[in-house]
C-alpha cells in the first residue's frame, strides 16, 4: 500500500511566493524534459503496443501500429478476463472506500474532538500498524481470514481492506477534525442534535475537503493493493485487477498474447490516469493538507 | 488443505501437471478436519449382483453424484461420460457438479461423511490425496482396475493404461486414484523448417552438437529456453541422466542417498548442457525470456529447439505460424545407457476417485469404466489436443502435428517412461536445482560445481528433521 | 447527554477497533509467537521451538542473500530517488507556473499505477531481444550497452531499483515542490544579492528548509526498499534471481510459508523485517526533530 503509507504532509507547504520567473538558463528545462519523457514514454509505449499486433510487438517494439487493431481491447476484456477482474475490483474496493471511510472517519472525529480515557492509547493503537511491515501479520493473517471461512470471498477482501486502510484514515482526518471550528458543533448541541446527527449533519459536511483527500488516496492504495489478494484470494473467479494482470503475464498455460496484455494493461492504467488529471489539484491540496494543522 | 495448492498465486499450468501427478504425496500442510472420523467405511450401500455385463455390482437405479474439476479442459467429457452412465442405467439419475475450487467445496463433506460418488480432485485448492489416503477416505480402485474395460474386448481396465498411471495413482500399496491426461517432456523443433534446411532430429547428444553447429552456421540459434523459469531447462537435462542412469539414479535422486547428485549420469547430463551453452549454442537474452518470450521467439524460427511439456501445442496456438508443424523428439542421449533413447519423462494428471462413503461407490466406479473407456478418452483428446491416459486412445486419429508426435513418442517409449518425485515432494530442493541450472546454462558454474551445490542442498534437506521424506 | 455521548463513542470507536484488533493486530502478535514455533499448518500441532527459527535464518543463504539486497536497495533507491526528486522540484521552483504544473502531473503518474501493472510493463521494457530499452539502445548505436538486464547477476538489482525509483520519483517530486514553495522568495532573493549560485543556493537556502521533508521521504522509501516484493515477483528470473541475486526478504516469507508450508520459519522472516523496519523508522526519525512522532 504505498499511498497508504505515504506521507501526509510536508512540514511547511503554504505556497507564501509566486515561483521565481523564467530563467534563460536551459540545463533545468532539458533535465525536466528528459524526465517527463522518461516518465511518459514506456506509458505511451503501452498505451501504443495494445494497438499493434503481436508480431509488431515482437519484431519492430519502436513502429507505430500499422492499423489500429482494437480487437486487442476486446480480447483483453473478454477472453483474457480483464472485464470481470475489473468488475471484481469495483466491488471489492468499493465496498472497502465506503466502509474505510465510515469507520475512519467516526474514530478519527471521536478521538479528535471528545476527550476521554485512553483516547491516546487507542489513537497510537491505530496509527502505529501504519509502520508495521504487513509481511509480518501475513501468515496469521491468512488463517484468520481462513478460519472465519472468508478466504477468497469479497466480503472477506473487503474486511482486510479495511481493516488495513483505517489507521491511515485516522491518522489524516484526525488532524482535520482538530483544526474544525467547535462553535458550530456547539450550536448543533445547542440545537439539540444528538451525538450522531452532529458528526453526520454538521462535522462531516465540514470536512469535506479532507474525506475527498483521503479518499482518493485511499481509492489508489486499495485499488493498486497486490500482496493482500495475493494471498487471501485464490479464486480465479475473484481476481482483482493486480493479481489478474500479474496471472496474465506470469501464469504459464495461457495462450501467448502479448497485445491482449498490453490492451489489459492500458485498461489497467487509463482509469487512474484519467481520474488523476481531473482531480490533480484535490490531490495536490490532499497531500499538502495535512500541514494545515 | 495443501497450501501449495491452495495459494500459489497462478497455479501454473506446470505445477499442476506436476503436483497433480504425486498429487499430493507432498506436504499435507493444512491437512486438518479430513483426519477427522476416519473409520469404517460404514454406510456404503451394498450393490447389485456382479454379472458380466455389470462387473461391478451396479445398483440400476442408485442416484450418482459425480463433481468434476471444471478447469482447462472444460467439463464437457465428463459431462459426456455421465450420458453413457444414464444410457446405461436409465433409471439412475446423475447429478453433475463442475466446480473450480474442489477442495474447498468437498472437504467439509468428506468431513460430515456425505462425499459424492466421484471427485476429480484437480486444481488450485484441491484436496490433499496422502491425507485423504491417511485418513482412509478413499476406496480402493482394485476392482475397477481388474474389471473389463468397456470397449477393448479381453483387456482388463488396468491394461488399457498408460504406462505410469497406475503407479502415479498408488499409495501405500493401494491405487486410489485414476489420472484422466497424460503429460510428456521433451524436445521441440519445427518439422517443416527442420525439412526444408534438410536437419533432422538427432538421437544422440554428439549428434545434437554437430547439428547445432551446422543450425549456428545457418545463422540460426540453436537452442534457446525459457530462462525466466530455469525448470524448463532442468527437463532435458534430467531426462538425459535418468537414460544414462536409469531409475536407479532416479531413485537414488528421489530419496535423497548420499551423493546421489554425484552419480555420473548426472555430472556428465550438467557437462553436456555446459557445453551447450559453452559453445554458444544457445541463443543469447534467453535467459532473461520469459516461457512465452522463448517460446515466441522459436515459433519465429530465430532458435531451432526449445524444451517443454506436451502442453506447448496449445499455449503456441495463434503465435505459430501456418504449416509451422511442430514436433516433439525425446532427449537425445549421452550414448547407451540404463534407458533406451527413446524413454520419455511423463506424468499423468487430472485424479479422479472414488470416496470411502461414497453413497453409490460401484457405481462410482463404474463411471470410471465408462470415462476410462477408449471412445470416451478418443473423444477427450478430439476435443482438448491432449493425451488422455488411455492407452490407444488416439489410434486413427488425425491429431495435430505436435499431439501426434507426443503420441508418438509415447508408443515409442512403449514401458520406459519416467518420473522423478523430488520436484513435489521436496520444493526447496527443486528450487536449488533451478537455481544451479540457470547458473550452468549461463556459463557462472561448472558441472563439479553444480552437482556438489546441489548435492549439499539435498544433504540439508535429508538431515533436516522438520521435514517430512518420502521414498519409492 | 452524558449517556448519548458515550453510545455515540462505542458506536464510533467499536467496529473499527474490532476490524483492527481482528484483522491487524491480532496477526501480528501472533507472528511473533509463530515464529518460536515449527508450526506447518495443521491445527493443534505447532510445537514450541524456542529461537530455533533465527538460529536456521543464520545459515539460510537464500535468507541472508534476500536481506544483503535489500540493504543494497535500502542504501540505493532512497538516495537516488530523494536525489532526482530534490533536484527537479528545485528545477520546478524556476519554470513558469503552467510548465511545471504538466510536468509535475506528468512526474506524478508512475506512483498511480499498481506495482504489478509497473513490473509487468518493465519487464516488456527490460526483454533483452524485443524489450524498448535495448531495441532503443540499439537505434541510437549504443547496441555494446545492451544487455540482459534482468538476467545478469550484477545488474539484475539495479534493474529493480531503477524500477522502483521510477515509480516512486514522481510523488517526491511533487512531496518537495509543496516545501520549496513554502520557502519565503526572499530568502532565495537575498542569497542571490549575495552572489550565490544556482548550487550555492540549493545547498545553503533550499536543502535546510526542506529537510524535514526529506527526512519524511526517507523513512516510507526505507520502508518501500525493505519490501520491493512486488516487482521483484513478477518481473525478475526465478523469480528472486540469477540465483538469489533479486532474492528479497518479503520473498523469501512468501514462498515459505506459502510454498513450502512453513509457516513458523516464514513468522520468524516476519519477524526479522519488522525489527529492520522499526530500527529504520527510529534512526531516520531520531535524526530529526521529536515532534514528528507525535504525528498529531
Amino acid at each position: 500500500m504505498t499511498l497508504l503509507r505515504s506521507p501526509s504532509a510536508s512540514a511547511t507547504s503554504i505556497p507564501s511566493a509566486p515561483p521565481a520567473r523564467t530563467n534563460p538558463n536551459p540545463l533545468p528545462h532539458i533535465a525536466m524534459f528528459c524526465w517527463a519523457v522518461v516518465t511518459a514514454l514506456p506509458l505511451l509505449w503501452a498505451v501504443v503496443s495494445s494497438f499493434k499486433t503481436d508480431d509488431e510487438i515482437l519484431n519492430t517494439p519502436w513502429s507505430l501500429p500499422s492499423s489500429l487493431e482494437v480487437d486487442n481491447w476486446v480480447r483483453a476484456w473478454t477472453a483474457a478476463s480483464i472485464g470481470r477482474y475489473f468488475l471484481n475490483s469495483l466491488i471489492v474496493v468499493g465496498g472497502a472506500l465506503i466502509l474505510t471511510m465510515l469507520l475512519g472517519s467516526l474514530v478519527a472525529y471521536a478521538l479528535a474532538r471528545y476527550e476521554f480515557r485512553g483516547n491516546r492509547l487507542i489513537y497510537y493503537v491505530f496509527v502505529a500498524a501504519m509502520f508495521f511491515p504487513v509481511f509480518l501479520a501475513l501468515v496469521p493473517l491468512f488463517f484468520v481470514v481462513q478460519q472465519l471461512g472468508l478466504l477468497g470471498t469479497y466480503p472477506g477482501l473487503i474486511l482486510v481492506y479495511t481493516a488495513y486502510a483505517v489507521p491511515f484514515t485516522v491518522f489524516f482526518l484526525h488532524s482535520f477534525f482538530r483544526t474544525l471550528p467547535s462553535e458550530i458543533a456547539e450550536a448543533a448541541f445547542l440545537d439539540g442534535c444528538s451525538h450522531g446527527a452532529v458528526f453526520f449533519r454538521v462535522m462531516l459536511p465540514l470536512a469535506r475537503p479532507g474525506l475527498f483527500a483521503v479518499g482518493i488516496f485511499n481509492f489508489l492504495g486499495l485499488w493498486n493493493q497486490y500482496l493482500l489478494p495475493l494471498v487471501l484470494n485464490p479464486d480465479p473467479d475473484r481476481y482483482v485487477l493486480a493479481q489478474g494482470l500479474a496471472a496474465l503475464s506470469v501464469s504459464q498455460g495461457y495462450r501467448s498474447d502479448w497485445s491482449g496484455l498490453f490492451a489489459g494493461l492500458t485498461i489497467a492504467m487509463l482509469p487512474v490516469l484519467i481520474a488523476y488529471v481531473a482531480f490533480q489539484r484535490h490531490i495536490r491540496a490532499g497531500m499538502t493538507a495535512g500541514a494545515v494543522k | 488443505m495443501n497450501p501449495e495448492s491452495q495459494l500459489r498465486p497462478y497455479p501454473t499450468r506446470r505445477t499442476l501437471l506436476r503436483t497433480a501427478v504425486t498429487a499430493a504425496v507432498a506436504v499435507p500442510a493444512l491437512a486438518g478436519c479430513v483426519t477427522s472420523s476416519s473409520d469404517s467405511p460404514s454406510a456404503v450401500s451394498e450393490g447389485a449382483e456382479k454379472t458380466a455385463d455389470n462387473p461391478l455390482g451396479v445398483k440400476a437405479d442408485a442416484p450418482l453424484e459425480v463433481v468434476v474439476f471444471k478447469g482447462g479442459y472444460g467439463d464437457d467429457y465428463a459431462v459426456q461420460a455421465e450420458k453413457a452412465y444414464t444410457g446405461k442405467y436409465p433409471q439412475a439419475k446423475v447429478d453433475h457438479k463442475g466446480l473450480q475450487k474442489v477442495g474447498e467445496a468437498m472437504q467439509p463433506r468428506f468431513v460430515a461423511g456425505t462425499p459424492p460418488d466421484v471427485v476429480d480432485n484437480t486444481g488450485a485448492g484441491r484436496l490433499d490425496i496422502a491425507t485423504l489416503v491417511g485418513a482412509s477416505q478413499v476406496n480402493d480402485l482394485a476392482d475397477l482396475l481388474d474389471a473389463p474395460s468397456l470397449d477393448q474386448p479381453g483387456k482388463k481396465v488396468r491394461d488399457t493404461l498408460l504406462p505410469g498411471v497406475v503407479e502415479d495413482g498408488t499409495f501405500a500399496g493401494r491405487t486410489v486414484a485414476l489420472n484422466f491426461t497424460y503429460t510428456v517432456w521433451g524436445v521441440w523443433y519445427s518439422k517443416s523448417f527442420f525439412a526444408s534446411r534438410g536437419w533432422t532430429f538427432p538421437t544422440s547428444w554428439a549428434e545434437m552438437l554437430t547439428l547445432s553447429a551446422e543450425i549456428r552456421k545457418a545463422g540460426v540459434a540453436p537452442w534457446t529456453y525459457q530462462g525466466k523459469y530455469p525448470e524448463y531447462i532442468n527437463d532435458p537435462l534430467l531426462s538425459m541422466a535418468a537414460k544414462a542412469g536409469g531409475t536407479d539414479l532416479i531413485k537414488a535422486v528421489d530419496n535423497l542417498q548420499p551423493g546421489a547428485w554425484k552419480q555420473e549420469g548426472l555430472v556428465q547430463a550438467a557437462t553436456a548442457f555446459a557445453e551447450l551453452a559453452g559453445r554458444g549454442f544457445l541463443m543469447s537474452g534467453s535467459e532473461a525470456l520469459s516461457h512465452t518470450e522463448a517460446q515466441a521467439a522459436w515459433c519465429q524460427r530465430k532458435a531451432a529447439f526449445i524444451p517443454c511439456g506436451s502442453w506447448l501445442e496449445s499455449e503456441q496456438k495463434g503465435v505459430a505460424p501456418a504449416g509451422f508443424d511442430m514436433v516433439m523428439g525425446a532427449v537425445p542421449a549421452l550414448g547407451p545407457g540404463k534407458l533406451p533413447v527413446s524413454a520419455v519423462q511423463a506424468a499423468s494428471s487430472e485424479s479422479f476417485l472414488v470416496p470411502a462413503k461414497a453413497k453409490n461407490a460401484a457405481g462410482g466406479k463404474e463411471y470410471l469404466r465408462l470415462l476410462f473407456s477408449k471412445g470416451s478418452a478418443t473423444a477427450f483428446a478430439k476435443a482438448n489436443s491432449t493425451l488422455p491416459s488411455v492407452a490407444g486412445a488416439t489410434d486413427g486419429l488425425t491429431l495435430s502435428s505436435g499431439l501426434g508426435s507426443v503420441r508418438d513418442a509415447v508408443t515409442a517409449a512403449g514401458t520406459d517412461t519416467f518420473t522423478y518425485r523430488f520436484r513435489t515432494w521436496y520444493a526447496p530442493l527443486a528450487k536449488a536445482v533451478d537455481d544451479a541450472t540457470g547458473e550452468l546454462v549461463n556459463k557462472r558454474l561448472s558441472p563439479a560445481d553444480w552437482s556438489t551445490r546441489i548435492q549439499k542442498a539435498a544433504d540439508a534437506l535429508a538431515k533436516d528433521s522438520t521435514i517430512t521424506k518420502y521414498e519409492r | 447527554m452524558r449517556h448519548g455521548r458515550w453510545r455515540f463513542l462505542l458506536g464510533a470507536l467499536v467496529p473499527a477497533l474490532v476490524l483492527h484488533v481482528v484483522f491487524v493486530l491480532s496477526p501480528y502478535a501472533q507472528a511473533f509467537y509463530l515464529s518460536l514455533t515449527d508450526w506447518t499448518g495443521v491445527a493443534g500441532q505447532a510445537s514450541f521451538v524456542g529461537a530455533d527459527n533465527y538460529v536456521r535464518l543464520g545459515g539460510d543463504t537464500l535468507f541472508l542473500d534476500a536481506v544483503r539486497n535489500n540493504l543494497v536497495l535500502l542504501a540505493v533507491f532512497p538516495l537516488v530517488t530523494i536525489a532526482i526528486g530534490l533536484f527537479l522540484a528545485s528545477m520546478l521552483r524556476q519554470s513558469s507556473s503552467r510548465l511545471g504544473a504538466g510536468y509535475r502531473i506528468v512526474y506524478f503518474f508512475p506512483q498511480l499505477l499498481s506495482l504489478v501493472v509497473v513490473a509487468v510493463l518493465w519487464s516488456f521494457v527490460y526483454n533483452p531481444n524485443t524489450g524498448l530499452l535495448n531495441s532503443g539502445l540499439r537505434a541510437v548505436g549504443l547496441g555494446g550497452l545492451a544487455r540482459s538486464w534482468l538476467a545478469e547477476p550484477s545488474f539484475a538489482l539495479l534493474s529493480v531499483a531503477a524500477v522502483l525509483v521510477w515509480s516512486s520519483v514522481g510523488f517526491y517530486v511533487v512531496l518537495f515542490s509543496a516545501a520549496i514553495e513554502g520557502i519565503p522568495a526572499e530568502l532565495f532573493e537575498a542569497a542571490k544579492l549575495d552572489g550565490a549560485g544556482r548550487w550555492a543556493m540549493f545547498f545553503r537556502v533550499t536543502l535546510p528548509l526542506v529537510r524535514e521533508s526529506v527526512q519524511v521521504a526517507f523513512v516510507y522509501l526505507g520502508i518501500a526498499a525493505l519490501d520491493a516484493f512486488a516487482v521483484v515477483q513478477i518481473m525478475t528470473v526465478g523469480p528472486g534471481g540469477p540465483d538469489g541475486a533479486t532474492e528479497v526478504i518479503g520473498l523469501s516469507l512468501y514462498r515459505t510459508a506459502f510454498s513450502y508450508g512453513k509457516f513458523g520459519y516464514a513468522s520468524a522472516m516476519g519477524v526479522a523485517l519488522f525489527f529492520a523496519t522499526l530500527t529504520l523508522a527510529v534512526l531516520a526519525l531520531r535524526s530529526g526533530r521529536r515532534e514528528r512522532l507525535e504525528l498529531a
